[in-house]
């Protein structure tokens, strides 16, 4: 038990470790919603109820599915670099090198939605009505539900370009769809059918209720989201347990 | 220490292995030698745990490979390592991850950096280091937690004589201390600078055993 703790503990500090020494995805999926947030809100406060919630909601949505791509490139690395082999030979139980690479990754995820929620109060105006352990639920699930569907889309994807690809098409539709660039009310009304296939949509539900204070609707969204994040998980698990042998990138 | 016996594995139409048996006394050093594509690296990921074999027996120490992961030391053929990351870091995660506290892993650190002499650049990230550097850092990690089996794959590819030399004699050192270590070569003369017995490989088995002298000079 303590040895697999300090397992653990020297995988998640080498991985704090690669995560420091590469900031730059992470920065810009920082800044850019900042800019967003302050840029469109003018708009959003004339189109849409409840625009600055909307926009820094949608705009929150939206760079945390783009930082999937931090999830998935996490794991993707360690393919291309063979590292992930060489791990396997390790003392370390697959378990204990997921969680060991799962960590940084989460808390490079909640970073950036907690700086955003609290610049979206802090700078845009946004007054959340509810208690904040809501709005820290919301942010866990949101964050787990993300890390598992990032290290599920790097662990069958065949190469770098096929993650970038689905990672910023899939953004783009996943938050568009669920409601985050314009309210899922003003969709065309085929859209506003489909959305709530979007995980995006459940995302931005559970915000939104979280900053309402609706904790009926936050739980539900929650439970929802975390049961796609426990498939998505299981996939994840199982093929990295597998490993991928000789076989590179393409 | 180690007893491999019928040891089979196919690749499709490929036989990598094909009924290959080995055993490698504790204190011994094999040198396994053979064109490529004998099924030298197959065997050797056959040991780590990371492929099963389709048929066959494999026990290092009485045990299953992957019940004896922790006491394998493993330098894959092929370059395995963090490009951002230095060597240090690398000595510190896997240390780690084989259980080495801090004191002892300080100890064993100090130990593999003179060894392979990795002090030139134990702090510059791996990816920027020349192809013999890389294959030293691997080593490195490979002796740092005194493992009971030893699994070189062409440890010396790429390596200047003097990181040869040096390499050569700790491995000589550990196997003197009761490590049985399997090297694999394609250069014949180390094997007999280690006092290695030699194991031919052809098309997935082993075809002849012995010490250098003994074996037919068309074979290795
Ligand atoms: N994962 C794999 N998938 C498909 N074929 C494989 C795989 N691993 C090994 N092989 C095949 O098995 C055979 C044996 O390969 P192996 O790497 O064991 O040879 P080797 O003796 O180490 O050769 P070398 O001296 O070139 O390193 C080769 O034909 C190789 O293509
Ligand atoms: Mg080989």
């Amino acid at each position: 038990m303590i040895g697999s703790m300090r397992r653990i503990a020297a995988l998640a500090r080498h991985n704090t470790l690669l995560r420091v020494r590469d900031p730059g995805p992470f920065l810009s999926y920082l800044l850019m919603p900042m800019l967003l947030m302050a840029v469109l809100k003018p708009l959003y406060l004339r189109a849409v109820p409840g625009g600055t919630s909307q926009v820094a909601t949608g705009m929150l949505v939206m760079f945390s599915v783009l930082a999937l791509h931090i999830v998935g490139a996490a794991t993707l690395s360690e393919r291309g670099w063979h590292t992930w082999e060489r791990l396997r030979v390790t003392r370390a139980t697959v378990t204990e090198l997921l969680l060991g690479k799962s960590i940084p990754v989460y808390a490079v995820l909640l970073l950036q939605q907690v700086t955003l929620t609290g610049y979206g109060i802090a700078v845009i105006g946004v007054r959340p009505a509810g208690a904040w352990w809501l709005l820290a639920v919301a942010i866990g699930v949101w964050g787990a539900t993300l890390l598992a569907i990032g290290a599920a889309l790097a662990a069958v994807v065949r190469s770098h370009g096929e993650l970038h690809a689905i990672c910023d098409i899939g953004a783009l539709a996943v938050t568009t769809l669920g409601g985050a660039l314009v309210p899922v009310a003003l969709l065309p009304s085929w859209l506003q059918q489909v959305a709530p296939l979007s995980p995006g949509y459940w995302a931005l539900t559970m915000l939104q209720a979280a900053i309402r204070g609706d904790v009926h609707r936050t739980l539900t969204a929650a439970g929802l989201l975390l049961t796609v994040g426990a498939v998505a998980g299981v996939v994840a698990c199982r093929r990295l347990s597998r490993g991928w042998g000789r076989a590179t990138l393409l | 220490m180690l007893h491999a016996h019928g040891v089979t594995k196919r690749y499709g139409a490929i036989r990598a292995l094909d009924g290959f048996t080995l055993d490698v006394a504790a204190g011994e050093i094999t040198g396994l030698v053979g064109h490529n594509g004998a099924g030298k690296s197959t065997f050797a990921e056959i040991l780590t745990g990371l492929v099963e074999p389709d048929a066959g027996t494999v026990l290092i120490g009485g045990r299953t490979p992957g019940a004896a992961r922790g006491d394998v030391g493993v330098a894959p053929q092929q370059i395995a390592l963090y490009p951002a990351a230095t060597a240090r870091e690398h000595l510190r995660l896997f240390g780690g991850l084989a259980g080495l506290r801090r004191r002892d892993l300080a100890a064993a650190s100090d130990e593999v950096i003179d060894d392979l002499r990795l002090g030139d650049f134990l702090d510059r990230r791996t990816g920027l280091l020349s192809g013999g550097q890389q294959r030293r850092v691997q080593a490195a990690i490979a002796l740092l937690h005194r493992p009971g089996l030893l699994v070189m794959d062409e440890p010396t590819a790429g390596a200047d004589p003097e990181t040869r030399q040096s390499l050569l004699a700790v491995l000589r050192r550990r196997a003197a201390d009761g490590c049985a270590v399997l090297y694999t070569t394609h250069y014949l003369p180390e094997l007999a600078e280690l006092g290695a017995t030699i194991a031919v490989a052809r098309q997935g088995r082993v075809i002849a055993r012995g010490t250098g002298p003994e074996l037919p000079g068309s074979l290795t």
